[in-house]
C-alpha cells in the first residue's frame, strides 16, 4: 500500500473541480448546478490546503476561510433568487429560463 | 497590567495598519449601514422621495467632493502601501475611487427615480449599491491575490441581489440567477489561476521553477508573483494560472469568449443596476487588468500578448456584429459595450508595449473610461425618464420614434450621449478613440488598428439606426391607428437626474474641444 502523497490530493481536488465545472456546464436543474459550484470551490479549497501543508505555509490555508465564507454567501443569494423564480415560474430547469430573449 | 499591554499591543497593531489610508471606503460602507438603519427606523411616508434615499445622495455627493479636494488639493498623493503591503494607494487608485464614486452617485439618482416609478424598497437598493463601490475602490488598490479575491467578491455579492432587484418581474430574477452562475463560475477559474500560482510559488523547486527570494514569505503579494513570473516565463503552471485569472476577469469586462451573459443580464436587469454594470464593473475589470499586466504578468507579456490580441479582435468584432441585430436597446448597448471593452484591450496591449505602469496608453484607457462613463450616465439617465407602466426592461428602439419633436431636450441630451460614444467629432469619445489609435499606432499593433476601425465603421450602423428613430419617423402614421401613448409625459421628480443629464452632456461636449492635462498625450 503506497502513501498517499500531496499530488494525491492535488488529483483529487482537480477532478473534483473538473467534475463541478462539467456539471455547471451540462446540468439542466438549477439546484444541482449551485450544488456544482460549491464543488468547484472545495476542489480548490482542498488544493490550497496541500500546497499549504506541502510547503508550510499558512497563506493558502488562511485563503480557505475566505473561499468558505464566499461560497457560503453566493449559494445563500442564489438560493433566494432561485425561490423567488419557482415562486413565478414553477420550474428549477435551466430550459425553463427563457423570459429573456433576443 | 495585561490588559494594558495588550490595549497597546493592538493600538501599535492598529497603527501600523494605517486605517486611515482607506478612509473613503469606510466611511462608505458607514453610510450605507447608515442608509439601512435610517431607512428601517427612519419615518414611512409614500412622498417622492424618501429620506433613506436622499441620505444615500447626500452622503455619496460629500464622499466625492471631499475625496476630490482630498487627493487633489490637501493631501498630495503619492505611492504607499498600507495593511502590510495588502493594498497599494496611489495616484491611480485615487482616481479609480474618483470614477466610482461618481458612478454609484449617479446611479443612486437614477435609482431613485427607478424606485418611486416602481414602489420597490428603497434602503437595500443603495446600500448594496454604496457596498459594491466601497469594494470596488478596494478592488482597484489591491496589492495582494487574498484582498483582490475578497474585494472582488464583495462586489460581485453586491451586484447578483441588484441585479435581480425587482422582483416582480421574472425578467430580472432570471438576469439575476444568470449573472449569478456565470459570475460564480467565472470567479472559481479566477481561484484556480490564483491557486496555480500559489501552488508553484510556495514550492518553486517542486514544479521546475527557480525561487526568487525567500526573505518575502507572503506568496500571494503582487510583487512576489511578479518576481516568479519574471524568472520563469516558460513554467507551463504559471502559465496556465495567469490564464485563467485573465479569463476570471474576461468575463467582468464582458470579453470574448466570455461575453455570453452581457446581453442578457444587462437586458433583465433594473435601468440603473445596468448602468452601474456597464460603467463601474466593467472600468473595474480595466483598472485591475492594467495593475495586473504592468505588475505583477509584466514577465509572461509576450506570452500574453498574441492571447490578448486575439481577444481583443474577436470581441471587438463580436459585439459590434451583435449589436447589429438588436432591437432592444439595452442589448444593444451591452453589446455595444462589448465593443468598447475590445479597443480598451487594444490599449491594454500597448501599455504592455511600453514600459513602466504608469504610461500614455495607461491613461489613454483612464481617459477613455471616463468618457465612457459620461456618455453611459448621460444614456441611461435618459432612457431611466421614460416612463413603463410595468417593466422598464423592454426598451425598444420604435419607444424612441419622434423624440426631437416631442421632447427637443431631452432628445438633444441623448444624442450627444450616442454621438460620444459612437465616436463622432465634435464630442469627447472621438477624441478617446483618436488618442487609443495614437498609442495603438506607437505601440505598432497594426492588426489590432484594422479590427477597431472595422469596429468603428459597423458600430456608426447601429448607433445611426437609434439616432434615426429619435430624428424621424421611419414608418408612416395613419389617422386610424391607435395614437402610441407618450412615455415621456410623467417627468415629475427629475430635479437630480435633469442636472446630472444636462451636466454629463456639457462635458461630453467640452472634452470633445478641450482635454485638459490629458491631451498632451498627443
Amino acid at each position: 500500500m503506497e502513501n498517499v502523497t500531496p499530488s494525491h490530493y492535488i488529483v483529487l481536488s482537480l477532478c473534483l473541480f473538473s467534475i463541478g465545472f462539467l456539471g455547471v456546464l451540462l446540468r439542466r436543474n438549477l439546484l444541482l448546478m449551485l450544488m456544482s459550484l460549491e464543488l468547484m470551490l472545495n476542489g480548490i479549497n482542498l488544493a490550497l490546503v496541500t500546497f499549504s501543508r506541502s510547503s508550510l505555509n499558512l497563506d493558502g490555508s488562511i485563503f480557505v476561510f475566505f473561499i468558505m465564507t464566499v461560497a457560503a454567501a453566493e449559494v445563500a443569494v442564489g438560493l433566494a433568487i432561485l425561490v423567488a423564480l419557482f415562486k413565478k415560474r414553477r420550474s428549477v430547469f435551466s430550459e425553463d429560463m427563457n423570459v429573456i430573449t433576443n | 497590567m495585561e490588559v494594558m499591554t495588550n490595549m497597546d499591543a493592538f493600538q501599535v497593531f492598529a497603527e501600523d495598519n494605517m486605517w486611515r489610508q482607506i478612509w473613503p471606503e469606510l466611511s462608505l460602507v458607514l453610510g450605507a449601514v447608515l442608509v439601512l438603519l435610517v431607512d428601517l427606523f427612519g419615518p414611512k411616508q409614500q412622498k417622492k422621495s424618501s429620506l433613506s434615499g436622499s441620505l444615500a445622495v447626500l452622503i455619496q455627493a460629500f464622499l466625492l467632493v471631499y475625496h476630490l479636494l482630498d487627493y487633489l488639493l490637501l493631501n498630495h498623493t503619492f505611492e504607499r502601501s498600507s495593511f502590510s503591503g495588502m493594498l497599494c494607494h496611489g495616484f491611480q487608485g485615487d482616481i479609480a475611487r474618483t470614477f466610482f464614486l461618481l458612478a454609484s452617485l449617479c446611479v443612486s439618482i437614477m435609482g431613485n427615480r427607478y424606485l418611486f416609478l416602481n414602489r420597490s424598497r428603497v434602503g437595500e437598493f443603495h446600500h448594496l449599491t454604496m457596498v459594491a463601490t466601497a469594494g470596488l475602490m478596494l478592488l482597484c488598490q489591491s496589492n495582494n491575490f487574498i484582498v483582490l479575491f475578497v474585494a472582488l467578491e464583495t462586489v460581485a455579492l453586491a451586484f447578483y441581489p441588484l441585479v435581480a432587484y425587482n422582483t416582480n418581474s421574472e425578467k430580472s430574477l432570471e438576469a439575476g440567477l444568470k449573472y449569478l452562475i456565470f459570475g460564480a463560475l467565472s470567479s472559481a477559474l479566477l481561484l484556480l489561476g490564483i491557486v496555480f500560482l500559489y501552488g508553484v510559488g510556495s514550492n518553486p523547486e517542486a514544479w521546475g521553477a527557480s525561487a526568487t527570494y525567500d526573505n518575502s514569505r507572503d506568496y500571494l503579494s503582487f510583487e512576489y508573483v511578479g518576481d516568479l513570473l519574471f524568472n520563469n516565463p516558460d513554467n507551463l503552471f504559471l502559465r496556465g494560472g495567469v490564464v485563467l485569472i485573465l479569463s476570471g476577469l474576461a468575463f467582468k469586462i464582458g470579453a470574448a469568449p466570455f461575453q455570453i451573459w452581457v446581453a442578457d443580464v444587462y437586458h433583465g436587469s433594473p435601468t440603473p443596476i445596468t448602468a452601474f454594470l456597464a460603467v463601474s464593473s466593467k472600468a473595474a475589470g480595466f483598472f485591475l487588468l492594467l495593475t495586473l499586466v504592468n505588475g505583477p504578468f509584466f514577465g509572461v507579456s509576450d506570452f500574453l500578448l498574441p492571447l490578448i490580441g486575439v481577444v481583443a479582435t474577436f470581441t471587438i468584432l463580436f459585439g459590434n456584429l451583435a449589436a447589429c441585430t438588436q432591437q432592444n436597446i439595452k442589448r444593444m448597448l451591452g453589446l455595444s459595450g462589448v465593443a468598447h471593452a475590445g479597443y480598451l484591450l487594444v490599449a491594454v496591449m500597448a501599455s504592455m508595449h511600453f514600459a513602466g505602469d504608469s504610461d500614455r496608453a495607461v491613461w489613454v484607457v483612464y481617459f477613455y473610461l471616463f468618457i465612457y462613463l459620461f456618455a453611459s450616465i448621460l444614456i441611461f439617465a435618459v432612457m431611466s425618464l421614460a416612463h413603463f407602466e410595468n417593466t422598464d426592461e423592454d426598451q425598444q428602439f420604435e419607444h424612441y420614434q419622434g423624440l426631437l419633436k416631442k421632447h427637443p431636450w431631452i432628445a438633444l441630451s441623448l444624442l450627444v450621449g450616442i454621438a460620444s460614444l459612437a465616436g463622432i467629432p465634435p464630442f469627447g469619445g472621438f477624441i478617446a478613440k483618436l488618442m487609443l489609435f495614437n498609442v495603438a499606432f506607437e505601440a505598432k499593433l497594426h492588426w489590432s488598428m484594422v479590427s477597431m476601425v472595422l469596429g468603428v465603421v459597423i458600430s456608426i450602423y447601429y448607433y445611426f439606426g437609434w439616432i434615426r428613430e429619435i430624428c424621424f419617423q421611419p414608418k408612416p402614421k395613419f389617422d386610424d391607428e391607435e395614437k402610441d401613448q407618450d412615455l415621456w409625459l410623467r417627468l415629475d421628480q427629475i430635479g437630480l437626474i435633469k442636472f446630472t443629464i444636462i451636466c454629463f452632456a456639457v462635458v461630453s461636449f467640452v472634452l470633445g474641444i478641450w482635454q485638459g492635462p490629458f491631451g498632451d498625450a498627443f
